[in-house]
C-alpha cells in the first residue's frame, strides 16, 4: 500500500525533481532497492563460487603442508633414533668384538708364553742332561786316567821302594792291572770308596 | 554553486531554489542534495548512488576473482593484504560469533556483505567517485532484506516456526508476563532489529557526509560569496574542518561495514543456538 | 529562527541512548581490562547491547524525518 502511494507520488511528481528529491531518505527508492539486490546477488554468487572455495581450499592446503611437515619431521626424527639405535648396537657389537679379541689375544699370549717357558724349561733340562752325561763322562775319563796315573804313581813308588825298576816289564804291568782291578773289585762304587781303597793301597 | 560543490556530491539542482529576496543566503545541505537522478526520472530512474553501486561490485569482482586466481600456499603482498582483510571477517566475525563448524556455511553471506559496505562507504570520500552510496536508504534496506530473511529463514529451518516463536520468550519468566514479552520480543525480531540494521547505517553514512557538505559548502560560501572578510579568513577553519571530518568519516565508514556484519553474525548466531 | 522540531526531537532521542551506549561499552572496557581473555565472550554481548540501544536513537532519526 506504502508503496502504490509512493509510487503514485513519483508519478505525480513534477519537473521540480518530483517526489523524490524532496522524500523523505528513510523511503526506500524502488530502484535502488532493486539495484541494491542485484548488486549483493551478483558479488553474493561471486564470493560464493570463487573467493570462499579459493581461499578455504587454500587453508587446507596450507594447515596439510604444515601436517605433512610435521610428520616428516617426526617421520625424520624417527629415523635418525633408528640410525642411532642401530649405530648403538653396532658400537656396542664392536666393543664386544674388541673385548673378545683382546681376551683372545691375552690368552694366546699366556699360551705362547707358556710354551716358550715349557721349551725354555725343556731346553734347559736337556742342557743339563747334557752336562750331566759329560760331566759324567768326564768323571769317568779323570777317574780312568787317575787310576792309570796312580798306577803309574804306585808302581813308580813301588819300584823306588823296592829299588829296581819294574817298569816296562810284563810281570809288573800284569800286577798293577790286577791290582786295578782288586782294587776295583774291593770297592765297586764311589768315589770314596775308591778314595779308602786307594788310601790303603 | 561552485566547480567544489559540484565535485563534492552537491547537485546544483534547483529543487529548493536559493531565497534570492534576501539577496545571497546560505542554502544549508539537506536531502535534496542526496537525489541524483542520472538516467531518467521518479521511481525507477537510475540514480548516481546505483551507478556507484554497480561499480563498487564490478570493481569488488574484479580484484577478488583477480586476487583469488593466484593463491599460493606461502601469500605474496598482496595475497597477504587479501588474507588479512579475508580472516577479519572469516576469524574476527564467522568463527568468533557463529562458531565452528557453522559459520562456513554463512561465510559468502557475511564477506560479501562486509566488503561491499566497506567499499562502498570508502567510495564516499575517494574524490570524483565521492557519493556514500548507503546514504540512500534502498541499499541499506536491501541488505537488512537480505539478513532480515536468512536469520529467520535458518532459525525456522532449524527449530520449525511453532518452536522459533516459542523460543523467543526466555524460560523461567512469569506467567502474566509473557505476553508481554512475547509481543516486545516479536517487535523485537521482525521489526526492530532489520530497521536499525538499515537505518544505522544509512544514518550514519547520511550524516557523516551531510556533514561533509556542510563544512565545505559553509566555506566554499563563506570564501566566495560573502562580503566579509573575518567570514573569508574563517572559511579556513571551515575546510579544516571539513578534512577533520573526512578522516573521521573514514573510521565511521569501516566501523559501520565491520558493525552491520557483526550484528548479522550475531543474528544469524542467535537462530542457530538453541536457547533464547 | 526557522527550522524543524523534530530534530530538536531527535537531539532528545538521542541523549538516552548516548549514555546507554557509553555504559554498555565502559562496562565492556571494563570487563576486558580484568579479564582479557573473555574479550571474545564479551564482544558479541557488548555490541548486541550497543545495537539495541542505538536502535532508539535511529528511530528518533527515523521520526525526526518522518514528522517534520
Amino acid at each position: 500500500m506504502l508503496a502504490t502511494t509512493l509510487l503514485a507520488a513519483a508519478e505525480e511528481g513534477g519537473e521540480d525533481g518530483g517526489f523524490w528529491a524532496d522524500a523523505y531518505p528513510i523511503i526506500p527508492h524502488p530502484a535502488e532497492l532493486i539495484v541494491g539486490l542485484l548488486a549483493f546477488a551478483v558479488l553474493y554468487w561471486v564470493v560464493a563460487k570463487k573467493v570462499v572455495p579459493a581461499f578455504e581450499k587454500l587453508y587446507q592446503e596450507r594447515s596439510e603442508a604444515i601436517e605433512g611437515g610435521i610428520a616428516r619431521a617426526e617421520q625424520a626424527q624417527a629415523e635418525a633414533q633408528q640410525a642411532r639405535e642401530q649405530y648403538s648396537s653396532q658400537l656396542a657389537e664392536a666393543r664386544g668384538e674388541a673385548a673378545r679379541i683382546r681376551a683372545e689375544a691375552q690368552s694366546e699370549r699366556k699360551a705362547i708364553v707358556e710354551a716358550a717357558r715349557t721349551e725354555a724349561a725343556e731346553a734347559a733340562a736337556r742342557e743339563t742332561e747334557r752336562g750331566r752325561a759329560q760331566l759324567a763322562a768326564e768323571v769317568t775319563q779323570a777317574r780312568s786316567e787317575l787310576s792309570r796315573q796312580v798306577g803309574e804313581l804306585a808302581v813308580e813308588l813301588a819300584s823306588r821302594i823296592v829299588g829296581e825298576s819294574l817298569a816296562g816289564s810284563d810281570a809288573t804291568t800284569r800286577t798293577v792291572d790286577r791290582f786295578l782291578a782288586d782294587l776295583e773289585e774291593r770297592a765297586p762304587s764311589g768315589s770314596a770308596g775308591g778314595a779308602t781303597s786307594l788310601g790303603k793301597a | 554553486m561552485s566547480l567544489v560543490a559540484t565535485a563534492l556530491g552537491h547537485s546544483a539542482g534547483s529543487a529548493v531554489p536559493v531565497p534570492l529576496a534576501a539577496g545571497e543566503g546560505f542554502e544549508s545541505p539537506g536531502v535534496t542534495d542526496f537525489w541524483q537522478p542520472l538516467i531518467g526520472e521518479g521511481a525507477w530512474a537510475i540514480t548516481r548512488a546505483s551507478i556507484v553501486m554497480v561499480l563498487s561490485v564490478v570493481f569488488l569482482a574484479w580484484v577478488m576473482v583477480a586476487v583469488t586466481r593466484r593463491l599460493a600456499v606461502v601469500p605474496g603482498k598482496a595475497q597477504f593484504a587479501a588474507e588479512a582483510g579475508y580472516n577479519l571477517v572469516r576469524n574476527g566475525l564467522g568463527r568468533e560469533v557463529i562458531g565452528s563448524p557453522d559459520f562456513l556455511k554463512f561465510l559468502p553471506l557475511l564477506v560479501t556483505l562486509f566488503f561491499l559496505i566497506l567499499v562502498n562507504n570508502v567510495f564516499a570520500i575517494i574524490p570524483v567517485i565521492q557519493f556514500p552510496t548507503m546514504s540512500r536508504v534502498g541499499f541499506p534496506a536491501a541488505l537488512a532484506l537480505v539478513v532480515f530473511v536468512v536469520y529467520h529463514f535458518v532459525a525456522i529451518k532449524k527449530k520449525g516456526l511453532g518452536p522459533y516463536l516459542k523460543s523467543l520468550v526466555p524460560p523461567g519468566l512469569p506467567g502474566w508476563l509473557v505476553p508481554f514479552i512475547f509481543l516486545l520480543e516479536l517487535v523485537t525480531y521482525f521489526f526492530t532489529r532489520p530497521v536499525t540494521l538499515a537505518l544505522r547505517l544509512f544514518g550514519n553514512m547520511f550524516a557523516g557526509h551531510l556533514l561533509l557538505l556542510l563544512f565545505t559548502l559553509g566555506g566554499e560560501y563563506m570564501l566566495l560569496h560573502s562580503d566579509a572578510p573575518v567570514l573569508q579568513v574563517l572559511s579556513v577553519g571551515s575546510f579544516a574542518g571539513s578534512f577533520v571530518m573526512t578522516a573521521f568519516e573514514l573510521l565511521v565508514e569501516v566501523l559501520q561495514a565491520y558493525i552491520f556484519t557483526l550484528l548479522t553474525a550475531l543474528y544469524i548466531a542467535g537462530s542457530l543456538a538453541d536457547e533464547h | 529562527m526557522e527550522g524543524n522540531i523534530a530534530i530538536l526531537g531527535y537531539g532528545l532521542s538521542a541523549i538516552g541512548p548516548g549514555i546507554g551506549v557509553g555504559l554498555i561499552f565502559a562496562a565492556y572496557i571494563n570487563g576486558v581490562a580484568r579479564q582479557p581473555e573473555a574479550r571474545g565472550l564479551l564482544q558479541p554481548i557488548a555490541f548486541l547491547g550497543f545495537a539495541l540501544a542505538e536502535a532508539l536513537a535511529i528511530f528518533g532519526l527515523a521520526l525526526a524525518f518522518v514528522f517534520r
